[in-house]
């Protein structure tokens, strides 16, 4: 896990960045405080033509009927700064109300990728729910998927194709946790405190000589 | 508009092209013309318009009949005191018991390269069949011995063992051949029948001159027609006359046309195992099929965890990656470590 902004790790339950102190008050500062509604796709940069947009809502229904409990959005537009990308998809991940996607969906369980075409960057973030699943270097090959086709201005093929490894991704996560959930559940469960440590060791420890009723009948 | 200049234009076309395919009329003589005409005692074209021959032809000569002598039956005997009978010394490896072999050769009238090649071609059709094919193999002018009974050599050899069709044959003249069965065989093949398959091998192997290719022919074809006598022995309905002879006797003499027996196996392995090749590529596509359509309506989920809140974000703190596709000459392989933009710089 790492902040949007400096780019540093941070730990699980951090409630501001410990390096820089970024917060989404931060972001809110930047692109306002209040909710914006939104479709799942918006295309505020123009870069998919009417097919395009055929093509690439299909991908994404797929994914939401392959995935019930998941949905993509993909926002397309100039943000300036390339370093922003990361902030604002933090921050439009938070603070959009998607329009076109079903109530029982939060965005918690929503994939976000962010397409600047002018300053030639992308960015991939996602909810909670996904939060144990997905790793900072799956998103990275996602979009590693589309780097070529963006670099010819082919956009809708490049979000199709990092579409298409996402569901690959998204398949193989899900059956790794179906085998062994404990395994993710790890990667979430909060840290332990010092108080709980103490009491665990304590209640472990009895002192010597002092048998129990249940051992002095095992001993017989 | 277009349409009724097109309407037009067909019409037009149309009756064009009724006039061009109407036949001009035929010229009719004027009945005081033709008289004129009959009266000057000539007519122009009249030689032509009638069934008489036309003078000048010559008539065609009739072909006299040749003037040749036939022989006499005398000289037709003789003809035949030609033939020299089979040595005594090599009787016994005939005659004497139950060949060991498909192939009897004793004398060594094939070569060795031609025997190999039979005797392979009679071991695949004895592995083929139920049954055998014995052939003796004889000089073209030879005789058997007359005291040698052909018959009762082989009621005597063959009363046993597999059916068996035993063939004399004589190299470079297959006219001469002889075919008997083994005597479980005769009650139900006829001799009519037996003759017929004698003679449409011998047809076959005058469609080639050499001796030896002669010789390969023949056994093609009657292997051919011993398999349509095996099949009337088992009692199917399909019965071997000459008409299915004659569709089904092509294919399977391309089939068995080879001259390496390894060739003629694979070929009959192949044609065997085409149906259960066949029956596993459904199966195996049917599975496939069927996995793909499970696949395809399959649903994944995820177990839900309690994540505990970062950053103030309600909804989301995972930031995955960002790629830049600003230039060619950044490819993604060089952007997998996301580092802050102030070490980027450094």
């Amino acid at each position: 896990m790492k902040c949007p902004r400096c780019v540093q790790r941070i730990h699980r339950a951090a409630a501001s960045c410990p390096h820089c102190g970024f917060t989404l008050a931060d972001a809110d500062a930047c692109f306002g405080a209040s909710d914006v509604r939104i479709r799942s796709l918006t295309d505020c940069a123009g870069i998919l033509r009417r097919g395009d947009r055929q093509r690439v809502e299909a991908a994404m229904e797929q994914i939401s009927r392959r995935f019930p409990q998941v949905f993509v959005a993909i926002y397309t537009g100039s943000l300036g700064e390339v370093s922003n990308i990361r902030q604002f998809g933090f921050w439009l991940l938070n603070r959009s109300a998607f329009e076109d996607v079903p109530v029982e969906k939060p965005n918690e369980a929503g994939i976000l990728i962010t397409l600047d075409p002018e300053s030639k960057a992308a960015g991939m973030v996602f909810g909670y729910l996904l939060d144990p699943f997905l790793e900072e270097s799956d998103t990275f090959d996602c979009l590693s998927r589309g780097h070529a086709y963006w670099l010819e201005e082919r956009y809708a093929d490049g979000i199709l194709r990092v579409l298409r490894h996402l569901d690959a991704i998204l398949r193989k996560r899900s059956r790794q946790a179906r085998r062994d959930p404990e395994h993710f559940e790890r990667k979430v469960v909060p840290p332990v405190q010092m108080g709980d440590l103490v009491r665990r060791i304590r209640s472990g420890h009895r002192p010597a000589g002092i048998e129990t009723a249940e051992a002095k009948e095992v001993g017989r | 508009m277009k349409t009724n200049f097109a309407t037009f234009a067909a019409i037009m076309a149309a009756s064009a092209l009724a006039i061009a395919f109407e036949e001009p009329p035929l010229p009719v003589w004027p009945a005081n013309e033709r008289t004129d005409l009959e009266a000057s005692g000539w007519i122009p074209g009249a030689i032509l318009l009638t069934e008489d021959p036309i003078p000048d032809d010559p008539q065609p000569e009739k072909a006299e009949p040749l003037n040749i002598e036939l022989p006499n039956p005398e000289e037709i005997i003789d003809d035949f005191r030609q033939v020299s009978e089979v040595a005594e010394k090599f009787l016994p490896a005939y005659f004497a018991e139950r060949p060991k072999t498909f192939l009897i050769d004793p004398q060594g009238l094939l070569s060795p390269s031609d025997y190999r090649d039979r005797l392979g071609f009679l071991n695949y059709h004895a592995s083929d069949s139920s049954i055998d094919l014995y052939v003796y193999v004889l000089g073209g002018d030879q005789e058997i011995p007359s005291e040698v009974r052909e018959e009762e050599m082989v009621e005597r050899c063959f009363s046993g063992g597999r059916p068996a069709a035993i063939v004399y044959y004589y190299l470079g003249a297959p006219q001469r051949s002889v075919v008997y069965l083994s005597p479980s065989m005769t009650t139900s093949i006829s001799a009519p029948e037996q003759r017929r398959a004698l003679e449409s091998s011998v047809m076959q192997a005058f469609e080639k001159t050499n001796a030896s290719e002669q010789f390969e022919r023949f056994l093609v074809q009657m292997s051919i027609r011993i398999y349509w006598m095996e099949r009337k022995l088992a009692g199917e309905s399909a019965t071997a006359d000459d008409s299915q002879v004659t569709i089904a006797a092509p294919a399977r003499a391309a089939a068995v046309d080879r001259k390496s027996v390894r060739l003629l196996w694979l070929q009959d392995l192949a044609v065997k195992s085409v149906m259960p090749v066949a029956i596993l590529l459904g199966v195996f596509l049917t599975a496939f099929g069927f996995n793909h359509w499970l696949r395809l309506r399959a649903r994944y989920r995820f177990p839900v965890f309690d994540v505990e809140p970062r950053l103030g974000g309600a909804h989301a703190a995972g930031v995955g990656a960002v790629i830049s596709f600003a230039s060619a000459t950044l490819p993604p392989a060089s952007q997998r470590d996301q580092v802050p933009d102030y070490l980027r710089r450094a």
